[in-house]
């Protein structure tokens, strides 16, 4: 049988994502979006954001005003990128609209000197036009957020909010100093909310008229954009305001660290389709019960509920283990050539794993994560489950006019397969990857100012593994 | 093949034909013109099929002892029907319905073709339950209906089997990156139950709308450890003995129950649902769940142990068959199997017998750390998000003998609409040990 691997979808998959790599922001594997360290010039301004429903709103948001940065308001602001021990300094000035009042940044969970502004409620702050400077040293690896400090309950509202992320001294593949830590790709997703209602009452200087007790919101988002915008890349021009998308893609095994920050007002119960996370941080501490002990009080959840100012990180993974079935319709008997996927790689796929030694009804148990043995499951280069290898898919497909496709059907149930779509069928998964929707389940989030779709909605991509990625 | 229990008293009252005279009035002419677009479309009739292969490999999957019932055939319907509040009031909504009373799965049942026709309006609030063991295959047939009283809709549905590990998307249930079944037409989802734990399922279908409309059930997978041989001895000298049922592979018999209870909680907006039924637009932004529930109903209707019928002047349809009563022998240990399906509110409960909840799994998960560490905890309060399961514990050791409330300290959810002392409620009655 002909493998799939060079299918025309996937020659088109690659073609886009070689382009994607020309002009792409970013070509390093496993980096996030943001701003280096361990000085940051940011600007608290006003600008504006779309909206999945068509709409734009007034934000208040911090920009960077480095030598290097475009000095654009962005929605969240600029994730801060750091080194553990670093001593950070982030000099903020105060561009808002007088009416707007001080604002200032607070760090929660960092012990913060200041210097320069006036003095707040919470911190020193910037006055209008004027600057204020505060200074902590990243003791602590993590992902961390900041917020304003002034009128938070509506400056944070108005955007003024952003991500931190601390590198241990493990290195920048690792969250923590341990290998429980160790992950092969990382993506920040800023939760939060919105009440229309205050950005326009904001836009007519209504401010007399601004009752944040009575907040009601009616819009949610994942890094500052709705779906589907948030699928949308990095910096897209039509989204001036709203650089950072969330749509991880992995290939099969690979470990995702999804560095998750809410910071609005409500929970969220956040799903995870297509496999369980495995939470390993909290408020940017390992979730362990002493030192060497690594992530041993880790959990894993299929949901886990989002707490306004808590920072979580969250490790998913996917690899169709005991699904029951061959992702990518692999007949029984027949040999498939790594070669096929990648020329460096020899030998055939699973010719590693010996079915003889799991032969069911026997007293072996398939070894379980953890397992020494657990590695032999799957195939050392695609990571393909071996037991299942050969397994046919086990239903028949109703004929098309029986169906209605989505945008993300591919046509196949196959990993990087080749099927047939429906005429008019806008194709938007040209590799055939699989979508799992990671979103908020209470559903009613699932939109953006009444309309469906929209909201806190975004989609994770495995991608066949000779699909390359960024 | 092997077919699940559902509840036998469930079943349709003697003398009751489903698309006769009975129904009420109101539901005649969609119901003749859904009926029309059937005869109209006869190539779509062979669209509605169920896939059930025989389990012929002599493998015992499911460590039951017999290698011949590991493959678990089931057949439910998506479509619409009513559900009667605690208060009396009827809303409109969507869900799912049992078929597993036609052919092929029942050979003395009507033909699989006559499903629509037979089962419209006929859908059940919270859908089917569906329990597997560890090991078992799922073949889960759902045939859309359609929804009688909305001809103007040309909805799928889907069934989204929410926290099975490693899914595909295929069997998935969302609608962007799989094909789901049109009006009309069956979808066969097949699962292989490799993880015992607290599931549920929904359809994932424009799933605002559809999950407020009810389109939920309770989905559970029961561990191999319940398959012991007898007198195991566990770790820690814990005794197996034949019978006994555990909620995970612990190892040790910590999760151990005599007593087990769905406590899926949800909610409708009656607003919402008369918007649906009058095809006015739909308020999302506005969605608030007026009517609370545990297992599709509010209290004291959660006391009832009968089917409750979605009567309006004639018997109608038992569509919410699940009752939560719960009755236990001081010493027992219950095992609530509790979920949050909400998609407007985070729900907590408590109980008032004074002695905390263990909690003991959380989304389909045995509260272990990758290394074994014990994370269960103890609560006299749990909160529940939308989306959550957990698997909980009430030793009734140190519980005298009374009655006592299982209810949501979200205390502004005791109510069915304007009505007080309902909601999220019901009673556990605890009786002196023989
Ligand atoms: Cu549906």
């Amino acid at each position: 049988m002909r493998p799939h691997f060079f299918s025309r979808q996937t020659a088109l998959g690659i073609a886009l994502t070689a382009l994607l790599l020309v002009f792409g922001s970013s070509g390093a594997l496993a980096a996030v979006q943001g701003i280096e360290g361990p000085s940051f010039q940011l600007t608290a301004k006003t600008g504006s954001i779309s909206t999945s429903d068509g709409e734009s709103f007034l934000m208040w948001g911090y920009a960077d005003a480095s030598a290097s940065g475009n000095n654009t308001m962005q929605y969240p602001g600029p994730t801060l990128i750091v080194n553990q021990g670093d001593v950070v300094t982030v000099t903020l000035t105060n561009s808002l609209p007088a009416e707007a009042g001080n604002t200032s940044i607070v760090f929660p969970g960092q012990v913060v000197t200041t210097s320069g502004g006036v003095p707040g409620v919470l911190t020193q702050e910037a006055a209008t036009g004027g600057s204020v400077t505060y200074q902590f040293t990243a003791t602590h690896p993590g992902t961390f957020l900041y917020r304003s400090g002034s009128q938070p309950d509506l400056q944070v509202e108005m955007g003024l909010v952003g991500a931190i992320v601390v590198y241990p001294s493990m290195g920048r593949s690792y969250a923590y100093n341990h290998e429980d830590a160790r992950f092969d790709r990382e993506f920040v997703l800023v939760i939060t909310e919105m009440d229309p209602t205050i950005h326009r009452m904001v836009e007519y200087e209504e401010f007399n008229l601004i009752d944040t007790s009575a907040y009601y919101p009616t819009n949610w988002f994942a890094n500052g954009r709705n779906f589907p915008d948030n699928l949308s890349d990095d910096f897209v021009p039509w989204l001036p305001h709203q650089p950072y998308k969330f749509n991880p893609r992995l290939h099969p095994g690979e470990r995702v660290l999804v560095r998750s920050v809410s910071v609005g007002n409500q929970l969220h119960p956040f799903h995870y389709h297509g496999n369980d996370i495995e939470v390993i941080g909290e408020g940017g501490r390992l979730l362990s019960s002493g030192p060497g002990m690594g992530a041993d009080l880790a959990w894993q959840a299929a949901t886990r509920r989002t707490i306004p100012g808590q920072t979580a990180d969250v490790m998913w993974t996917w690899n169709a283990e005991q699904l029951g079935w061959d992702i990518y319709d692999h007949q029984p008997g027949v040999d498939y050539p790594r070669a096929e996927i990648d020329t460096t790689w020899t030998g055939n796929i699973c010719d590693n794993f010996d079915p003889l030694l799991y032969e069911p009804n026997t007293t072996t148990q398939l070894p379980a994560p953890g397992d020494p043995d657990y590695a032999d499951l799957f195939d050392p280069f695609t990571n393909e489950y071996c037991p299942d290898h050969g397994t046919l898919f086990p239903v028949i497909l109703p004929t098309r006019d029986s169906l209605s496709f989505g945008p993300y059907y591919a046509g196949t149930p196959f990993l990087g397969g080749e099927g047939e779509l429906a005429p008019g069928d806008p194709g938007l998964n040209a590799t055939a990857g699989y979508f799992y929707m990671w979103h908020s389940h209470t559903e009613k989030e699932l939109t953006s100012n009444d309309i469906w779709p929209g909201g806190l909605v975004t989609f994770a991509i495995v991608e066949h593994p000779a699909v390359p990625l960024p | 093949m092997q077919l699940d229990n559902c509840n036998p008293a469930a079943r349709r009252r003697p003398g009751q034909r489903k698309g006769n005279a009975m129904k009420a009035f109101r539901y005649y002419l969609p119901l003749i013109l859904a009926l029309f677009l059937l005869a109209v479309m006869p190539q779509t009739w062979a669209s509605i099929a169920v896939q059930c292969p025989e389990d012929t490999d002599g493998i015992d999957a499911d460590g039951d002892g017999d290698p011949a019932n590991d493959i678990v055939c089931r057949h439910i319907t998506g479509g619409d029907g009513f559900a009667t509040m605690a208060d009396g009031r009827r809303l409109y909504m969507f869900s799912f319905g049992d078929a597993d009373d036609h052919q092929p799965l029942d050979p003395a049942g009507p033909p699989v073709e006559e499903t629509p026709a037979n089962k419209a309006l006929e859908a059940e609030l919270p859908a089917p339950r569906i329990t597997l063991r560890e090991g078992q295959e799922l073949y889960l047939t759902m045939t859309n209906v359609s929804m009688v009283l909305r001809p103007d809709l040309f909805d799928p549905h889907s069934v989204h089997w929410h926290g099975f590990p490693n899914a595909a998307p295929i069997f998935d249930g969302l609608p962007e990156p799989s094909p789901t079944p049109n009006m009309m037409a069956s979808f066969t989802y097949y699962y292989k139950a490799a993880h015992p734990g607290t599931y549920f399922y929904h359809c994932h279908v424009e799933a605002a709308e559809h999950m407020q409309m009810g389109m939920i059930g309770n989905l559970w997978v029961t561990p191999k450890q319940n398959e012991l041989p007898d007198g195991t001895v566990l770790l820690g000298g814990f005794v197996h003995n034949a019978g006994n049922k555990y909620a995970y592979n612990d190892g040790d018999g910590s999760t151990f129950y005599d007593v087990e209870i769905p406590i899926q909680m949800t909610g409708m907006d009656s607003a919402f649902h008369d918007a649906s039924e009058f095809v006015t637009p739909l308020m999302f932004a506005e969605m608030h769940d007026n009517y609370t529930m545990i297992n599709g109903r509010g209290y004291p209707d959660t006391m009832d142990p009968n089917v409750i019928f979605n009567q309006d002047g004639t018997p109608g349809f038992g569509a919410q068959k699940t009752p939560t009563l719960i009755d236990l022998e001081q010493g027992q240990i219950l095992l609530m199997r509790v979920s949050n399906v909400s998609t407007t509110h985070i729900y907590s409960m408590a109980t008032t017998t004074g002695v905390p909840m263990k909690v003991v799994g959380r989304g389909a998960a045995l509260l272990r750390g990758p290394t074994g560490e014990d994370t269960s905890f103890e609560v006299n309060v749990l909160n529940v998000g939308g989306g959550q399961a957990f698997d909980v514990l009430l030793d009734t050791q140190d519980v005298p003998p009374g009655k006592y409330f299982l209810y949501t300290t979200t205390l502004q959810f005791l109510a069915n609409g304007d009505q007080e002392r309902g909601g999220i409620m019901t009673e556990i009655n605890v009786s002196a040990a023989p």
